[in-house]
């Protein structure tokens, strides 16, 4: 204890991985951003010049940018309530399963090993027009399937795949909760002529509360930022910019678009963005939670 | 107030495990049942099935002559104190017994006044609002009473409620248990592995094994006159002493040789155990007839008011435990002499069932005369 104590060298030394990969994979990208949200740059990378807050002018006066805010809005609330409500429906269920649970447990968790890119292909098949399985369904039941032309059914379909492929980390989480809740409660609650109904929304949904406000928060960045394969492979932002979301915006403008400066000064917004919203949920929704 | 009536209840699990063999027992209107036994004796699932919580797989259960085995929990009308005392932990211990009434539909000032009143029976005015958290483990076993008491209902169950507690703690809520049952007269089934608890506690006592009734009494009479060995061993502290014997020529003989002359009738040659509690071993004077025990002092325990000698007898492994005066002057390697009235001892056969004493019989005959 002592030699650790006088040393001032070891600390830094144990927790130089951590700092290192947090300063090369997180501080200097985000600083390299920052600083381009204040310039110009040609396409080339060759030349570039101050330009003040002049790209945040571009981004804020552009009409286009506030309906990507509210595409991204509606997905991301569709998706983290989506994902969220469904893994808790499930975990419920699974819960109490008694022959079999780890088998049905096994297959639940399964679509959180799948890459975000190969689900989006695999909801593409399902999903395509012309060949895909439930677009034949749906067609029999009357209804015309095409997300390449429809727009509201392009975001009910990336909303699908997003949902589909975040619920079993939630389920995994739900159920954890949920077998930390001591049964005794329960029993006691049946015991007070609680209806399983009432059971489950006076005893086990405020008892699941913590998770439930670690999930939101979690959903939400997934929602943000880690849909971007699952969009790009299965709509690439379309059709028009009806599933475009900020961050593929982001993708598009500065990538595609090759407008570097633009694209920054949006990365830098939608980084306080999603800062501000997770101090709100800090700073309300965790309240609620503690008991 | 209510009576409740076992009648044959039978419990097995899906596995095939059977719990209860077949538990018979009347609960008489305001009384208090207390069931003791061992780890996985098959106390629990008892109270579990009067409770509603685990299902009767044969047998009938009855509250006020109502047969129940199909009721849910809620429908019993029964109240159960858990050992963890299962309080909400989101709710304020207001809230927490008023859940039940709320759940009934009872309205908002009722509920209230009712809380407040219970609150008041037990000391928990002040309480009202606090979390469970933040109350400390006597204050909780207390909300978990009051949440039982505030719904007046039929029968009361309590599993193993204060095993939680400290020892201090657990003597004065045994006692509070106990007036608080007797002043509101209610019927109550109490579970408990503890028999200082149990004996204390109990209006009748019963006592399980394996999934079985092994003796159902007052607490004395079974202390006084276990029905099987399993019983003697299991109520008194310390334990009672058992020294293997078998019979011979009217009398019985300890496997070191020494015959001792008493009153029970076994067959010649018949094994069977001996038991003396060591209240009932004393020292023998120079004068004493009778039985005498020669043994040698191993191992002494002062507990102040009492001291436990720790004898052995020549040429025997077992232990031979002498409840001793505090101020007994004994030491390790002493030898003692030691004497009993063969009213205090128990036989009991190979099963482990008591076998009657010559003289009780003889002693009704006496009277009768």
């Amino acid at each position: 204890m002592a030699y650790f104590q006088r040393s001032h060298f070891m600390p830094w030394l144990l927790l130089a991985p951590q700092l290192i990969i947090v300063s090369v994979f997180f501080f200097w990208p985000a600083w390299q951003a920052v600083e381009q949200a204040f310039y110009i740059e040609d396409a080339f990378g060759l030349a570039r010049h101050f330009a003040g807050l002049s790209n945040f002018m571009a981004v804020l006066s552009d009409p286009a940018y506030y309906s990507v805010i509210w595409t991204t809005v509606v997905f991301s609330l569709s998706v983290a309530l989506g994902a969220m409500s469904i893994a808790l429906f499930l975990a419920v269920l699974a819960d109490r399963v008694i022959k079999g649970g780890s088998t049905y447990k096994t297959f639940l968790i399964w679509p959180y090993a799948v890459a975000p890119a190969v689900a989006g292909v695999v909801w593409l098949f399902l999903f395509d027009p012309s060949l895909g399985l439930v677009t034949a369904l749906l067609e029999r039941l009357g209804i015309e399937w095409n997300h390449n032309l429809n727009g509201g059914q392009a975001l009910l379909l990336v909303i699908l795949a997003s949902v589909w492929k975040q619920m079993s980390y939630n389920f995994v989480f739900f159920l954890a909760g949920l077998q930390a809740i001591p049964k005794s409660l329960l029993e006691s609650a049946a015991i007070d002529g609680a209806s399983p109904m009432r059971r489950f929304w006076t005893i086990t949904f405020p008892l699941l509360s913590p998770t439930s406000f670690f999930l939101l928060v979690m959903n939400s960045i997934y929602a943000f930022f880690e849909t971007f394969g699952t969009i790009d492979t299965v709509t690439s932002g379309g059709p028009g910019s009806a599933t475009t979301t900020l961050v593929y915006k982001i993708y598009q403008d500065g990538f595609v678009g090759q407008n570097l400066g633009t694209s920054a000064a949006q990365s830098v917004l939608l980084m306080v963005l999603v800062g501000g919203l997770t101090f709100i949920q800090f700073r309300f929704v965790e309240r609620r939670v503690q008991y | 107030m209510a009576t409740l009536q076992l009648t044959r209840l039978k419990k097995r699990y899906p596995n095939g495990f059977v719990a209860l063999h077949g538990v018979d027992l009347s609960v008489a209107e305001g009384e208090l049942i207390v069931i003791v036994g061992p780890s996985g004796c098959g106390k629990s699932t008892l109270l579990r099935t009067l409770a509603g919580l685990e299902s009767i797989s044969d047998g009938e259960l009855t509250i006020n002559d109502r047969r129940v085995n199909e009721l849910e929990p809620a429908e019993r009308d029964i109240a159960m104190v858990f050992q963890n005392y299962a309080l909400y932990p989101h709710m304020s211990v207001a809230g927490n017994m008023g859940y039940a009434l709320k759940n009934r539909g009872i309205a908002k000032d009722e509920v209230r006044r009712r809380v407040a009143a219970t609150a008041e029976l037990l000391g928990l005015g002040e309480l009202l609002e606090r979390r469970p958290r933040q109350l400390s483990g006597g204050q909780r076993q207390r909300v978990a009473m009051g949440r039982a008491i505030v719904r007046e209902p039929q029968v009361f169950l309590f599993d193993e409620p204060l095993s939680n507690l400290d020892a201090k703690l657990r003597v004065q809520m045994r006692l509070e248990i106990r007036r608080l049952q007797k002043r509101l007269g209610v019927t109550a089934v109490y579970v408990t592995h503890d028999q200082v608890e149990a004996m204390t506690l109990a209006d009748r006592l019963v006592v399980m094994n394996g999934g079985h009734v092994e003796q159902c009494g007052e607490p004395m009479t079974l202390y006084a006159q276990p029905a099987t060995r399993f019983v003697a061993s299991f109520l008194g502290s310390p334990a009672m002493n058992f020294l293997p014997l078998t019979a011979h020529q009217g009398g019985v003989v300890l496997p070191n040789g020494i015959q001792l002359a008493l009153p029970f009738t076994l067959p010649e040659g018949r094994a069977a155990t001996l038991g003396i509690r060591p209240e009932h071993l004393c020292e023998a004077a120079s004068t004493t007839e009778g039985a005498i025990l020669e043994v040698t002092v191993e191992m002494l325990e002062p507990l102040g008011a009492d001291m436990l000698a720790y004898t052995r007898l020549p040429g025997l492994d077992e232990w031979l435990v002498v409840r001793l005066d505090g101020a007994h002057a004994a030491h390790e390697g002493q030898r003692l002499s030691l004497t009993f009235s063969p009213a205090h001892c128990h036989v009991f056969d190979a099963e482990g069932r008591r076998v009657a004493m010559a003289e009780e019989t003889d002693a009704k005959v006496r009277a009768v005369q």
